[in-house]
């Protein structure tokens, strides 16, 4: 027992500690790099064919062509979590005491030790230096917080951001809200995606992910689509006038463009992609051999027999634009007992050698196409946690980077002939800044309380000197 | 006045910032060094006004969007953005020996976006995709996140070469202006943080407008993708920091492996990767 207790707690100082963030974050950095060199998404075959079949085993054994979704991945993601949970139970009961604690003496030889100190005696009355000192410091370092106010000894304490102690605590609770809003929405959100051909109203949209079919409490109906261009050919803007129909009645119309989306009961449609389908093609073919030519009234995916032949022909798809060639029709031939055979028929390039299959030369002669817009469909109820995430993110990141606990003390103690100061400071971080400021504090006490400088001590000599040489670098 | 060609004369007075910069440090000359600051200063005043011009011609050809929009366009706003920082690192900290790495970083992005055959400085007009109100925001917080760690990367060099020679750096020798590695390194850790401020702000800004414009705040496109790791990579260099023995050394070697990840994040992906900031590599 003793032992599994020590494992544990072993274990748990280990999830708790800064190496293990920084493996975390570097683990993290290195896969992410990796997926962006794999390419993501292919299938096996594709794979196969790219990096043979034995590495393509592998690449899929450990989900790296969907890297970003891999348990492995998600694992990783899920010990940032809990590393940022650890830290946090570890550390914030500490932090917070801290921010609470409330010193109630002072120990005047113990503020000669500190880094920032400076002693030097005045030769003001008791009151007048006491006034003094409070006047500087209330108004370098605001509040005071008495711990001695005698008519022989004077102790302070006068601290600024005290509260910034916390703010790291904010980036760190940040990155757990953005990993929350994350799996808010892969939970109970989706993804989807659908094609509107001009005219007809949908309610289905497929998955992006998978093969789901998701079906919308409502219609949606593409009235018009439109893309236009600038002079120099440049595509200037894609946009669907969509109409929403809810049992029957439309409504709700607005058109829809890049960047400006239309959400409707909680579902957010984008304008992704557009395209256009075949209606019907007029083809002439030609049998190269025997010279007979017909000529053809196709429809996508319909067989239509070739006259005086056992085959038939069937349109498999239309491109609008095939690599810059123009448009483009899929035809196939289908042989009783012979394999099919398609190729691309290019309709502005009649010469191009691809415009036959098998024995049969193609020209297209007329074609009509109805339009269709590629819509992504999303529904995110994740998503106003991952804003609210980030908006405390880089308060969190600000707030830490740009303030500090800067903390002064101030001792006075009555003496013969003159009054001695100490005063010493502190900051949780970027000394260098704070050190300028505490000498700043430090000049304005001398000039107030007169302090010769034949009074300054050694240490306030050091810490001028190294101040000087601040400076000088 | 075009902007083109007062952004031609930028990319010389870089080159002569540059100069001044590396013969001030070079000689022991300070004054040298106040010549070049002042030069620093006119040539960012001259690319601002060239920005500004810029910004304007894009109106009067009929497009009227921010100069943001391509890699010309990026670059010279790099540049400004390195400069810029820079400056303000010099006005506050009164110290004028660090200006040589980042005057030469600006003058090798303007020499580049101006010289180079595959980039097209001609004003464009935006795609769909890029109009949006959000390309100001999100290109303006990346660049500042990304000149920040360019200045940055300048002092982790300087670092390495003044930490070696820790114990008496040689009064006559080129290093004899150059601050002490304790406060380099507290420079740097300084220009870290303000990076990866911005490098955060900017990857949100660009979150934020991927959700308006693809329906998707991270669809892990490489361009996204690295920028994270970027920000990792910062992220664990701001957390080794405070690690025991991590400071100085380790953590400027780190600063350069970030500031390679920025520059893959900037250029790798443009022309490696290919993903949906396909349109910053034309």
């Amino acid at each position: 027992m003793e032992n599994k207790g020590s494992f544990w707690s072993a274990f748990y100082e280990q999830l708790a500690s800064l190496k293990f963030t920084i493996f975390i974050l570097f683990a993290l950095a290195v896969s992410s790099l990796i997926g962006t060199l794999l390419p993501q998404g292919m299938t096996e075959q594709e794979l196969a064919m790219r990096y043979g079949p034995g590495a393509a085993t592998w690449i899929d054994f450990f989900g790296l062509s969907d890297l970003y979704h891999a348990g492995w991945f998600r694992m990783l993601l899920l010990l940032l979590g809990i590393n940022l949970v650890v830290c946090t139970l570890e550390r914030l009961p500490k932090t917070v005491k801290l921010v609470r604690f409330r010193e109630q003496q002072m120990d005047p030889q113990k503020l000669l030790k500190f880094a920032n100190h400076a002693q030097f005696s005045t030769p003001l009355l008791w009151e007048q230096a006491e006034q003094a000192l409070e006047k500087i410091v209330a108004r370098e370092f605001g509040a005071i917080h008495h711990l001695e106010k005698s008519s022989t000894a004077y102790g302070a304490i006068a601290e600024k951001g005290r509260w910034s102690l916390l703010m790291v605590y904010v980036v760190h609770l940040s990155v757990l809200v953005v990993l929350l809003g994350a799996l808010i929405g892969s939970l109970w959100g989706f993804k989807a995606f659908m094609n509107i051909p001009e005219g007809e109203a949908l309610d289905s949209a497929h998955m992006i992910r998978g093969h789901g079919v998701v079906t919308l409490p409502f219609e949606v109906r593409l009235d018009h689509f439109d893309v236009s261009f600038y002079e120099k050919g440049m595509p200037k803007e894609y946009r669907s006038d969509l109409t929403i129909i809810e049992n029957g009645q439309e409504v709700l119309k607005r058109s829809i463009r890049v960047n400006d989306p239309l959400t409707y009961r909680g579902i957010t449609f984008y304008q992704a992609s557009y395209g256009a389908n075949l209606k019907h093609a007029e083809i002439e073919i030609q049998n190269v051999k025997s010279g007979a030519k017909h000529n053809l009234s196709l429809q996508l995916e319909e067989m239509v027999t070739i006259p005086e032949t056992q085959s038939r022909i069937m349109a498999m798809q239309y491109q609008e634009n095939f690599s810059g060639f123009g448009p483009a029709l899929i035809l196939a031939v289908f042989t009783e007992g012979e394999k099919p055979v398609a190729s691309r028929v290019l309709l502005n390039h009649p010469e191009f050698h691809g415009n036959q299959i098998q024995d049969y030369h193609v020209r297209v002669l007329s074609t009509e196409q109805s339009r269709y817009t590629g819509l992504q469909v999303k529904q995110d109820p994740g998503v106003w946690v991952v804003w609210f995430g980030f908006i405390a993110m880089v308060l969190g990141i600000a707030a830490t980077y740009y303030t500090s606990h800067r903390k002064l003390w101030v001792w006075a103690s009555i003496g013969n002939p003159s009054t001695k100061v100490i005063i010493a400071g502190k900051v949780n971080k970027n000394s260098l800044a704070f050190e300028r400021e505490f000498e700043h504090v430090c000049e304005r006490l001398r000039t107030e309380l007169r302090a010769g400088s034949e009074n300054v001590e050694d240490a306030t000599l050091k810490s001028r000197k190294k101040t000087i040489e601040v400076k000088k670098i | 006045m075009t902007s083109s060609l007062l952004l031609s004369i930028v990319t010389f007075a870089y080159l002569l910032c540059t100069v001044l910069y590396l013969s001030g440090v070079t000689f022991r000359r300070p004054s040298l060094l106040t010549a070049a600051s002042a030069a620093g200063f006119g040539t960012l005043l001259v690319q601002t006004l060239a920005i500004g011009l810029r910004w304007k011609e894009s109106y009067e050809l009929g497009y009227g969007h921010a100069p943001f929009a391509n890699l010309y366009e990026s670059l010279v706003f790099g540049a400004w953005a390195i400069v810029l920082i820079y400056l303000i690192l010099e006005f506050r900290t009164k110290q004028r020996a660090l200006g040589f790495f980042p005057v030469l970083l600006a003058f090798m992005a303007m020499a580049y976006a101006s010289f180079s055959p595959d980039i097209d400085s001609q004003i464009q007009p935006l795609v769909p995709a890029l109009k949006s109100n959000w390309l100001i925001a999100h290109v303006v917080t990346c660049f500042l996140g990304y000149a920040a760690f360019a200045v940055s990367f300048g002092i982790s060099i300087t670092y390495m070469l003044r930490d070696s020679k820790l114990a008496n750096p040689n009064p006559r020798g080129i290093l004899a202006l150059v601050p002490s590695p304790r406060r380099l390194d507290e420079l740097n850790h300084q220009m870290i943080l303000f990076g990866f401020l911005w490098l955060s702000v900017g990857i949100i800004t660009g979150s934020v407008w991927a959700n308006s414009a693809w329906g998707t705040y991270w669809s892990w496109d490489p361009k996204e993708t690295w920028s994270l790791i970027t920000w990792l990579v910062y992220a664990a260099l701001l957390h080794a920091r405070s690690l025991r023995g991590w400071s100085g050394r380790r953590v400027a070697k780190l600063s350069l492996l970030g500031f390679a990840c920025v520059l893959f994040t900037y250029f790798g992906v443009n022309f490696l990767l290919s993903g949906l900031h396909s349109y910053a590599a034309k």
